[in-house]
């Protein structure tokens, strides 16, 4: 892939994830800022590899994507369902 | 309201400080200093052709034990914390999608982690990222099942057998070459191969281990004390 283009798409993904963090934030159900939150990780882990750091790319997809983000849905769970 | 704008602000500040800060980031075209020197005799000295794991493991094998020391601290710290809340609802049967996935894939997940764990010298990886693999894919199984799968007394077994392993193989250079964590004290091979780079694979399995069994016990924890998700 030519440099351009893997700079477009780090800059693409990068504005999806400023996108979805504010989504995060603004959003009204609990469930969807938790479900947005993983994205905005997993598009982290996008731009890790992106930039040719591999390792920490696999460490952010499966701590950041998948581990916390099935944290706070058992943590949603034991506070009973969508509050906000 | 007001906690909003003073929020606000706060991040304004930040990005202000990050944005000032961006232009004096610049590459520089000649590694100087100690990244000189890793870059330049890094593969010759360790044998490992990764060299974020050659300085990880083998020149800041220090700094790794020392995580190493406060990542066992915080998950403990976690665990004792958890033991003190109430028991929640526990969780409730997970619908057929999850627990078909929770079958299919856990066994390829782990053996991808290992696999990373165990390449580490390698190609990119070690321990940390093959621990978290492992552990993720303990945690799906965790998802696909209303009941608590193996036995906490092996996590803890896995745990304390990894990290006394680590120290004890820093104190195998200490006494053979008087270096703590000296990575070199058996032949380095032929960098490239499976079996080479000293200590460097050994070191990346107790670690691998350790981060694996520590964040799976933190996750059964976490599970025990959660509500149904």
């Amino acid at each position: 892939m030519s440099p351009e283009l893997l700079a477009a798409i780090a800059a693409g993904t990068g504005v999806m994830m400023l996108a979805a963090a504010v989504a995060a934030l603004t959003v009204k159900k609990l469930i969807s800022a938790i479900i947005i939150t993983g994205f905005v990780s997993l598009s982290a882990s996008v731009l890790f590899f992106l930039m040719n750091a591999p390792d920490v790319a696999i460490t952010e997809a499966s701590i950041g994507a998948a581990a916390s983000t099935v944290i706070f849905l058992w943590g949603r769970g034991r506070i009973g369902g969508d509050d906000q | 309201m007001i906690r909003n704008i003073a929020g606000l602000m706060i991040t304004a500040a930040a990005a202000a400080v990050l944005f000032a800060m961006a232009p004096g980031l610049d590459v520089p075209g000649e590694l100087h200093g100690p990244a000189g020197y890793y870059v330049e005799n890094g593969v010759e000295e360790t044998g490992s052709v990764n060299l974020v794991t050659a300085i990880v493991v083998a020149y800041r094998g220090m700094d790794t034990l020392g995580e190493v020391v406060v990542l066992f601290s915080a998950s403990t710290a976690v665990v004792l914390i958890l033991t003190l809340i109430p028991m929640g609802s526990g969780p409730s049967r997970p619908s057929p999608v999850v627990e078909l996935t929770a079958r299919v894939l856990p066994g390829t997940i782990t053996l991808f982690g290992i696999y990373v764990v165990t390449h580490g010298h390698l190609s990119p990886g070690g321990g940390f990222p093959g621990g978290a693999v492992v552990a993720s894919s303990f945690l799906l199984v965790l998802l696909g099942t209303t009941g608590m799968p193996g036995s906490s007394r092996l996590l803890t077994a896995v745990e304390s057998l990894a990290g006394i392993s680590f120290g004890l193989m820093g104190f195998w250079g200490a006494m053979l070459l008087g270096q703590f964590l000296n990575s070199t004290v058996i032949p380095e091979g032929t960098p490239g191969r499976l079996v080479s780079a000293g200590l460097i694979p050994l070191i990346s399995l107790a670690i691998g281990a350790k981060v694996a069994s520590e964040l799976s016990g933190v996750f059964a924890s976490y599970r025990k004390k959660g509500g149904e998700a």
